[in-house]
């Protein structure tokens, strides 16, 4: 199947220069026959090519198309053989986000991404920048120690990062447990971050740098007047990876949050499936609830997103 | 260097917050968790109890140190006994042999005296790498290339088949918690059914594929030991889960493998008369390696660190048959609280990851092709 479409659609690229080509070829009459061959075995790859995507489009959407089916259904239409709802049912949402109280999970986890957004911008930001920007001792090692972490899985910092957090819990004036500070700061720096944001700093022009320098700007200002505005699409990859590290995070939330006051959605749907005798339409309907701000952010950036995946390679 | 004090300050000073958040939450919790696995740790601090927990979790040290050391030999065959003779050959291939078939004797001890629950989660993870990863690079494989030879539509099935990666995988694996459900009206089952499936557990399901094979076949008397040497329905349907998920991801890393092929290799094949198979085979094939070496390497990465998804869809039907290493420790953290012997499983943990990195590294690593 790949070595058909690659032939024919390999030929199909250049289909707008076949065109005369293929006239001329039918003029002389003697080879009208392959020519028309041809055609046909182009039209044979271009059907197989979008026949393949058209399959793999639909495998990656109907489970969405399911979830928001399943959202509007009643409660005996989740039981029978149903696939598409009778009427939609908006009372699952009230339902969702009232009486199993989304409203607060939700808004929880707004707020807990938003500062660790927040953060990692700007201390990823302000790291890159003397990595990417100015010479001094030690620059080397220290970049490649913050590579070094990379190396590290969650799993192994899980126990030591909760001990630390209980610690600064009870010997600091903000509480840390149950409460933002647990949940953001030691995710407020990524090297996966000040990596990306270093290798697009480095390739700023550095004539940049002169000419702020001429007209008295000192490293603080060209960072956050010239350099930041410049960073713009970098930023924005890093932004979503944070926001969807942060939407996602599971174990570790369940870990330093025992109360409901600072309880994110993850949280919450994880306990909401695990409840005895839940309703699929209400979990559904807070599944959909929990995927909103996450797909609303991809079809605002998108084109930087997925451009600068391709071009890092990251993993979130 | 010749910069000025100011300069100097400046730039340890921008630093200073990352350095200190992974300072203290990336690098230190390294050697803090290798304190806390030496003591007694369940809330509070307990006695020095030494090497215990890795005792309890790898079982008898002389088969760890058989393993170890007869690994560490067969790696110094390997770099050190070089010649061309046909007498050092045959010894090279001799020692290799024997060093390997040591290890594998340690390893096998240590699994036999180790903790069951910890090999049987390396167990799970295993068949979840095993039957994930080749079936999630083959068919994004195929999309990629695909879309590559696609003339329009490209960007509108990029962003499709980036949906799943993108969406929050603890909404989906909710979703995919209900449709993989032991229900007859599930959605799995409702399309099993139009494959002749018949009503299956799928996420609820602790037997394996195979002897729900043999069960269709009408055996019912098969060996115990059918149901774990094979991944359970359950851990099934979760790498069929894992496969929707990632395979967008790897499309698009793949594509723009695709697209950096200049095309004028293409012309210069085909005028040499090469099939398409061929210049699959000779052009597309060693261009595309880095990308494919790279998305293997993280799916293999990926496979040991999953924990999210697997946390949701984890039934009692399953038993522990979904439970990999990180699922397994957490456990030990969230439901025994017993830190110090989770300190212990996520640094044994680490160190098969880079372990495992490092071999694929040089195994898969050398077949890539850089370019010149």
């Amino acid at each position: 199947m790949v070595t058909d479409t690659a032939e024919g659609a390999g030929t199909g690229r250049g289909s707008r220069a076949d065109g005369p080509a293929a006239e001329t070829e039918d003029a002389r009459g003697s080879i009208a026959d392959t020519a028309a061959q041809r055609a046909a075995k182009r039209r044979l790859a271009a059907f197989l090519t979008y026949g393949g995507l058209v399959v793999a489009a639909v495998a990656a959407s109907f489970p969405f198309v399911w979830m928001l089916f399943t959202s509007f259904m009643t409660r005996g239409e989740t039981l029978r053989y149903v696939v598409v709802p009778a009427s939609v049912e908006w009372r699952n949402y009230v339902r969702a986000w009232s009486e199993a109280n989304f409203a607060l999970y939700f808004s929880n986890s707004l707020l807990i991404a938003a500062v660790q957004v927040g953060g990692t911008l700007l201390f990823s930001l302000m790291a890159a920048y003397p990595l990417a920007r100015m010479q001094f001792r030690g620059r080397e090692t220290i970049f490649l120690i913050i590579l070094a972490t990379l190396m590290v899985p969650e799993t192994a910092t899980m126990v030591p990062n909760f001990l630390t957090v209980a610690w600064l819990h009870s010997h600091s004036p903000i509480p840390w447990l149950n409460s933002w500070p647990a949940l953001t700061v030691p995710f407020m720096a990524s090297a996966f971050s000040i990596f990306l944001l270093r290798q697009f700093m480095r390739g700023l022009p550095g004539e940049l740098w002169d000419a702020a320098r001429l007209d008295g700007a000192g490293h603080v200002r060209f960072l956050f007047q010239i350099a930041l505005p410049l960073c713009r699409a970098p930023l924005l990859t890093v932004g979503m990876f944070t926001f969807i590290g942060s939407w996602n995070a599971l174990g570790w939330p369940l870990l330093v949050t025992s109360t409901q006051t600072w309880r994110p959605i993850s949280v919450a749907l994880l306990r909401f499936v695990e409840e005895a005798g839940a309703e699929t339409q209400l979990q559904m309907a807070g599944a959909v609830i929990a995927t909103l701000p996450v797909l609303l952010l991809y079809a605002l950036i998108q084109k930087e997103f997925t451009a600068g995946i391709s071009v890092s390679g990251m993993k979130g | 260097m010749n910069t000025s004090l100011k300069d100097r300050v400046t730039a340890w000073a921008f630093m200073a917050p990352a350095l200190l958040v992974l300072g203290v939450f990336g690098l230190f919790p390294i050697g803090y968790a290798f304190f806390v696995s030496l003591h007694h740790w369940r809330v509070k601090r307990g006695p020095f109890v030494g090497f215990e927990h890795y005792h309890r979790a790898l079982g008898d040290p002389l088969y760890i140190a058989l393993f170890v050391l007869s690994l560490g030999l067969f790696c110094a065959v390997r770099y050190w006994v070089k010649g061309k003779s046909l007498w050092l050959r045959v010894t090279r291939i001799g020692l290799e042999v024997t060093t390997l078939f040591a290890a594998g004797a340690g390893l096998l001890g240590v699994i036999g005296s180790g903790d069951s629950r910890l090999f049987d989660a390396f167990k799970v993870t295993a068949f979840y790498a095993v039957c994930a990863i080749p079936a999630e690079v083959a068919i994004s494989m195929i999309l990629a290339y695909l879309l590559f030879k696609a003339l329009s539509g490209k960007g509108f099935f990029r962003v499709l088949f980036f949906l799943p990666y993108v969406t929050p995988m603890i909404a989906t694996a909710v979703a995919f918690r209900i449709i993989f459900s032991p229900h007859p009206s599930s959605l799995a089952n409702q399309i099993g059914g139009v494959f002749g499936l018949g009503s299956q557990g799928w996420l609820f399901e602790s037997r394996s594929v195979v002897s729900l094979v043999l069960q269709a076949f009408d055996i019912t008397q098969y060996p115990a030991w059918i149901d774990a040497a094979f991944p359970s329905m359950a851990l099934v349907s979760v790498v069929l889960y894992n496969i929707w998920v990632y395979v967008g991801y790897d499309t698009v890393i793949l594509l723009a493998g695709f697209s950096a092929i200049p095309p004028h290799y293409y012309e210069a094949a085909a005028i040499d008369g090469a099939t398409a198979a061929q210049s699959f085979r000779h052009i597309t094939l060693p261009l595309i390696s880095p990308a494919l070496f790279f998305i293997s390497l993280i799916a293999v990465i990926g496979t040991f660190k999953a924990f999210n998804h697997i946390y949701i869809m984890r039934t009692p039907g399953a038993r522990d048959s979904v439970d990999v290493v990180s699922v397994a420790i957490f456990d030990q953290i969230y439901l025994f609280h017993n830190l110090a012997y989770a300190a212990a499983l996520s640094l044994i943990l680490f160190a098969v990851i880079l372990g495992l990195t490092f071999v694929q590294n040089r195994v898969l690593g050398r077949k890539v092709f850089y370019g010149d």
